[in-house]
């Protein structure tokens, strides 16, 4: 199984390849992991006429901490989040990401702003970024533009991003004291894309109760990574005890779109997102309270 | 610097620790690359899309999926296959684990199985159980049932490690000690 | 010697673990170019055009052969697909076949072609198909078996379980896809496939193409997998010998993953309706087993899933009934326990819904139901120890401990059960034959036809000559996988070690017998005029029995000689006599533990089980593999896989190892295999049954036992998905 033959450049700054977008328009793609754009193209869903490798571009491959972002670098691959001790420390919910996301193999190579920039509402972690509020860096002829994550996926297996854009960097907003996040999924099997996947990320004021800050996002129930607004309004201000942990759920299912598919009938979907919603709330308010 | 390539090219790839010059065009990946252009074949071919882990090779000491990176993306960075794995003084503790404990039954997909457990076992020299199966959770084998590959993999490590371990009396009388 | 029956590491080992073992494809030859299958994209009609011209002048291409062009063979027949009409049978059809240069250049050649259908209406639906369905046999064996009075039986039972049970398509997935190399040389043809039946295929490729036999020879030194699907010859050895001659090159084609689901084989699909009746004891009164399979409209497959409950109990009445829906799919086989795992399955969990009607524990429940002799002949068994197989297990599985009532067992918010099936599989042998020779260099080389195919049968070769011959394992070669050397059976059926090891043990008493007397009549050698019965050969030395330092080394021996080698053959066939008098069949005993997540549904199996009765068993190492192996195919059996078929197009629609799902590392707890390791003589002189297949059977049926006694609920409908469980 071999793609379609293409042109191949690799260009050696950030400048380069925007300029290369620039002229190639919507014949080019960009290469960054290749693990779903690579199959793609074997199984002819994908014939780019050219191909911009974007690996060979030095300093791409940052996490860092600045001005109140943890910021992650268009380079930066699946296997290097797991092995950061500040994602480790301070984002849990990245690592519950990460972990589940195909294979070992697949994420040493797989970038996590390719997980974005590849628009594909089974992937993990749009809703992750969705429930974290993360803002999407894309840099173009035009110079750099910040898009929020809810705004970036507006239909299937499309982004925000302009064919001469490059998604440069992924913020997320450090979050205050008191918060806690998590991610489950329910995989058919070790490596499978999600059935259903939920994202949870909450901050707990002073009193104990949740803050506007609260974030639900879902993988794979609709077309594009959902983001569970009625249910983040629902916890908003409110004591998350066992009956607002079930009323939440409920509403986060009723904002999933699932269809039937080899992974399942939509009813079966819908409940899932309903169970794996309370748990996730469960688990994230455990890491508020300090726990792993 | 923006190189580029739409026809065949001459590429530099180190291989195993040599350097090898192959012409081939831009749009094969480097599994076709070593199996077909070099003739390497122990690296071995099963799915072509990234889902058996069968054709793991180790680019800059990691482990990933020949069938999905191109072979042009390998130029400049080491590439290690099933060949490098043994040295000089001989088979990496692993191959002889693998081969002493019958982890590679039809074999076809332990070259794979091996370097992938080489880098955990750089990385992590005392795994545990739930540590190997992770690791190896991206490759598929259809014969062994994977005890036997967890098996060979502790006992490579220990042995690794420096202790004096022999393999464990292998009986399938289990009952009868 | 004795190294039978010991932990020997594989001899292949070294060459697997630093990939110079060299599997089918793997072959480099002067010419070598490629070819690359073009399929249909409908499953039933004719092509109605066809047009190849910018595949034709694409760039390094050197021939595209449709079925237009294609060379007419004198003896082609319907299941296979060589272009020799315009008909279209099955989704994924071979269609055309491109050949370049280089694999790259084929491959896009190919897809340049354009094709024009005339679509007849399919035959896809499987139950609408009943009707319609007809009677089978397999391997020789008719489908349909009774005995007793069933019907009466069973109005006559206190207590009746009727219920369907149904397991879907499944595809073999080896690691290693289906590889062959065809090179003509004039009109002799060599191949280099991955095959689990070299001489099957020698004799099918020299009848289509018209040749002697003894003018193809079939080479697969490895097999990287087979489980069934590299048993059968299919399409794409042929068209690769079809293309090697049009371009009169060597022609290599690999088979892409999503090719191996349609063209190469599948586990059919089973409807299976068991009526069982009991007394209020739980004595069995009447089984009743109707199975309806599918299989292609080209060739009849018949999955024979009633055959084991011919022989798993003692029951008065029984009736066994097959019937075939064809589909237009491709043609199904073998595949691992073909029959046996997907009908234990159904009989394994209705005997376990019995129990619990009868409110008896399910083992024992089998355990009085017990049969020493074939139910059916009343013949005795080869060798049976079940009993002891369900006892050794039971306590190792801790069995006791059980509570009796569904979702009675938890472990924090897990529910847990046990479950328990009994497994079975016939003991074949089939002839054979084996050459054992005395190398000048004074090696030993023990050579059959049969294949590696991570059955160690290298290694057990070895074994077997080293102790015929007294010989260190060490001074021994073993060679297989060529039609050059003497005859081997299909290595399937778990026959290979029953039906290889006479043979090679016979033509190494030749051998020995041979030098012997070559020996004594010497005058050269120190033993010379002595007779054959005062001489001996051990560890390289021919020597006399009273006086051992009268000896000479092997070599010596056959350098004062002529420097030729010294050889035994031996075509040994198996006793026909034997099945007048006994029935052959192996036993076991599996349970299983599982967890299932009451609110999203997924089953994880903590711990598997099983104790064995398969005769002697030949290598500790080998058997363990296999016996683990087979149980996680149960595994996969009972939970995971599942080739879905799009119901209009009638192409599977997860051809891929992302949506087929085989089970994964993480999928699979503990497993405690054992072996009951009493000899079976009977059947061969090494007293082996073949390990190979039994690990599947029964299985399934355990965990899916496990399953309803954590959760109450009885799914019928393999595989046992989370939706399933959680609607």
């Amino acid at each position: 199984m071999i793609p379609r033959s293409f042109e191949y450049s690799a260009p050696g700054t950030l400048d380069e390849a925007v300029a290369l977008l620039q002229k190639l328009g919507s014949d080019a793609k960009i290469l960054s992991g290749g693990q779903s754009l690579i199959p793609m193209m074997k199984l002819r869903l994908a014939s780019p006429p050219h191909i911009v490798d974007i690996n060979r571009i030095p300093g791409l491959d940052y996490i860092t901490e600045k001005d109140g972002f943890l910021r992650i670098g268009a380079l930066v691959r699946e296997s290097d989040l797991e092995r950061s001790e500040l994602v480790r420390s301070r984002f849990p919910i990245l690592v519950d990401t990460t972990s589940v996301i195909a294979d070992p193999l697949v994420r040493n190579q797989a970038t996590v702003c390719g997980n974005l920039a590849h628009g594909d509402p089974a992937n993990d972690h749009p809703a992750t970024m969705l429930a974290l509020g993360a803002i999407v860096v894309a840099v173009g002829p035009r110079g750099e533009r910040d898009v929020p994550v809810e705004n970036f996926f507006p239909a299937l297996f499309t982004t925000a991003l302009e064919a001469d854009e490059i998604l440069r960097e992924i913020k997320i907003p450090i979050p205050p004291p008191s918060t806690g996040g998590a991610y489950l999924k329910l995989e058919r099997k070790v490596g499978d894309y999600a059935t259903a996947g939920v994202a949870v990320q909450i901050t707990l004021n002073n009193s104990g109760a949740c803050t506007a800050a609260a974030g639900i996002g879902l993988t794979n129930v609709g077309f594009t990574p959902i983001k569970a607004v009625k249910a983040e309004a629902f916890v908003k201000g409110k004591q998350l005890d066992q009956a607002a942990v079930k009323q939440a759920s409920e509403i986060a299912a009723g904002e999933s779109h699932p269809v039937d598919d080899i992974r399942g009938p939509a009813d079966y979907k819908r409940d899932l997102v309903r169970v794996l919603t309370a748990r996730a709330i469960v688990r994230a308010l455990e890491r508020v309270k300090g726990g792993v | 610097m923006t190189s580029k390539k739409s026809q065949k090219s001459l590429v530099e790839l180190r291989i195993n620790g040599e350097t090898i010059e192959v012409a081939f065009a831009p749009h094969k990946t480097l599994l076709e690359v070593l199996r077909e252009d070099l003739a390497l074949t122990g690296t071995k071919h099963g799915c072509e899309l990234g889902e058996c882990g069968t054709c793991a090779v180790l680019v800059d000491g990691l482990p990933v999926l020949s069938c999905l990176v191109l072979g042009l993306e390998a130029e400049g960075r080491e590439v290690t296959t099933i060949e490098g794995m043994a040295t000089a003084a001989g088979l990496h503790p692993l191959q002889d684990a693998f081969a002493d404990l019958g982890a590679a039954q039809c074999g076809y997909c332990s070259p794979a199985f091996l370097l992938v457990a080489k880098e955990l076992l750089e990385v992590n020299p005392s795994p545990n159980r739930d540590e190997i199966r992770e690791a190896l959770s991206g490759n598929l084998c259809r014969c062994t049932g994977y005890i036997k590959i967890y098996e060979a993999v502790e006992l490579a490590a220990a042995r690794m490690r420096g202790e004096a371990v022999e393999p464990a009396t292998e009986s399938i009388y289990g009952f009868e000690v | 010697m004795n190294t039978i029956g010991k932990p020997i590491s594989r001899v292949d080992g070294k060459l697997k673990v630093t990939g110079s073992a060299r599997y089918s494809a793997e072959f480099d030859m002067p010419g070598l170019c490629y070819a690359v299958l073009v399929q249909s994209t409908i499953p039933a009609g004719r092509i109605a055009g066809m047009d190849d011209s910018l595949a034709r002048k694409a760039a390094g291409v050197l021939a595209v052969l449709t079925p237009e062009n294609a060379q007419r063979l004198p003896g082609a027949e319907k299941r296979l697909s060589l272009l020799q009409d315009n008909q279209v049978y099955y989704n994924g059809q071979p269609v055309a076949v491109v050949v370049a240069e280089k694999l790259e250049e084929a491959h896009h050649a190919a897809s340049l072609i354009k094709i024009r259908y005339s679509v007849s209406a399919p035959k896809l639906d499987f139950v609408a198909g009943f009707p319609s369905s007809h009677p089978g046999n397999h391997n020789g064996e008719p489908g349909d078996m009774s005995w007793g009075d069933v019907d009466g039986a069973l109005k006559d039972s206190d207590i009746k379980i009727d219920q369907v049970y149904t397991t879907p398509i499944h595809h073999h997935n080896p690691m290693e896809p289906h590889a062959a190399i065809a090179q003509w040389n004039g009109d002799e043809l060599t191949v280099h496939e991955s095959a689990q039946d070299i001489s099957g295929h020698r004799a099918k490729l020299a009848k289509l193409f018209g040749v002697q036999e003894s003018n193809v020879r079939l080479i697969c030194l490895f097999v990287g997998g087979g489980f069934g699907c590299k048993g059968p010859l299919w399409s794409h050895v042929p068209l690769a010998a079809m293309a090697a001659r049009q371009v009169n090159r060597p022609v290599k084609i690999v088979l892409e993953r999503p090719q191996m689901f349609g063209p190469v084989g599948a586990r059919p699909r089973t409807h299976q309706r068991l009526t069982v009746g009991a007394t209020r004891e739980g004595k069995l009164t009447a089984i009743r087993h109707e199975v309806h399979a599918h299989t292609s409209v080209i060739e009849d497959y018949l999955e024979s899933s009633a055959f084991p409950t011919r022989v798993m109990y003692g029951c008065p009445n029984v009736s066994t009934i097959h019937r075939i829906v064809d589909l237009n799919l491709g043609t199904p086989t073998y595949t691992r326990a073909p029959g046996v795992a997907t009908g234990t399955y159904a009989l394994e969990v209705a005997m376990d819904e019995l129990a619990y009607k009868l409110n008896m524990d399910p083992l024992q429940l089998r355990l009085l139901n017990y049969t020493e002799n074939d139910p059916q002949t009343k013949l005795p068994f080869t060798g049976k120890h079940l009993r002891d197989c369900y006892t050794r297990a039971a306590e190792r599985f801790g069995w006791s401990n059980r509570t009796r009532e569904p979702r009675s067992m938890r472990d924090g918010s897990q529910l847990i059960g046990w479950g328990v099936a009994t497994e079975t599989y016939p003991a074949n042998r089939r002839p054979a034959s084996a050459l054992v020779r005395f190398k000048p260099d004074g090696r030993v080389l023990v050579a059959t036809g049969t294949h590696e195919i991570g059955n160690g049968i290298y290694t057990i070769m070895i074994q077997t000559a080293a102790d015929a011959l007294n010989v260190s394992p060490d001074l021994i070669d073993a060679q297989l996988g060529d039609t050059a050397l003497p005859p081997a059976p299909i290595t399937a059926g778990s026959m290979t070690v029953a039906s290889v090891t006479p043979a090679i043990q016979t033509a190494a008493e030749r051998v020995r017998t041979r030098l012997l007397q070559m020996a004594v009549a010497d005058s050269g050698s120190p033993v010379h005029d002595a007779s054959v019965d005062e001489v001996d050969f051990k560890d390289g030395l021919i020597f006399r029995k009273l006086s051992p330092n009268r000896s000479e080394k092997l070599g010596d021996f056959i350098a004062r000689n002529g420097g030729q080698p010294i050889e035994g053959i031996a075509h040994v066939e198996p006793d026909e006599t034997l099945k007048q008098k006994f029935a052959s069949h192996s036993f076991g005993a599996v349970f299983a533990e599982v967890s299932v997540d009451p609110d999203l549904g997924p089953t994880r199996v903590r711990r598997v089980t099983a104790v064995y009765d398969v005769g002697k068993v030949l290598n500790e190492k080998t058997a363990r593999s296999q016996f683990i192996g087979g149980i996680v195919w149960g595994i996969g059996l009972a939970l995971h896989e599942d080739s879905h078929m799009d119901a209009r197009t009638g192409r599977i629609v997860n051809e891929n190892l992302a949506d087929y799902h085989v089970p994964v590392n993480a999928d699979i707890g503990e497993i405690d295999v054992s072996a009951i390791d009493i000899a079976d003589t009977h059947l061969n002189p090494l007293g082996a049954r073949g390990i190979g297949e039994i690990g599947i059977t029964g299985t399934a049926a355990a965990v899916a036992n496990a399953i309803y006694h954590a959760t109450g609920k009885r799914i019928r409908d393999l595989p046992i998905t989370p939706q399933k469980l959680i609607a």
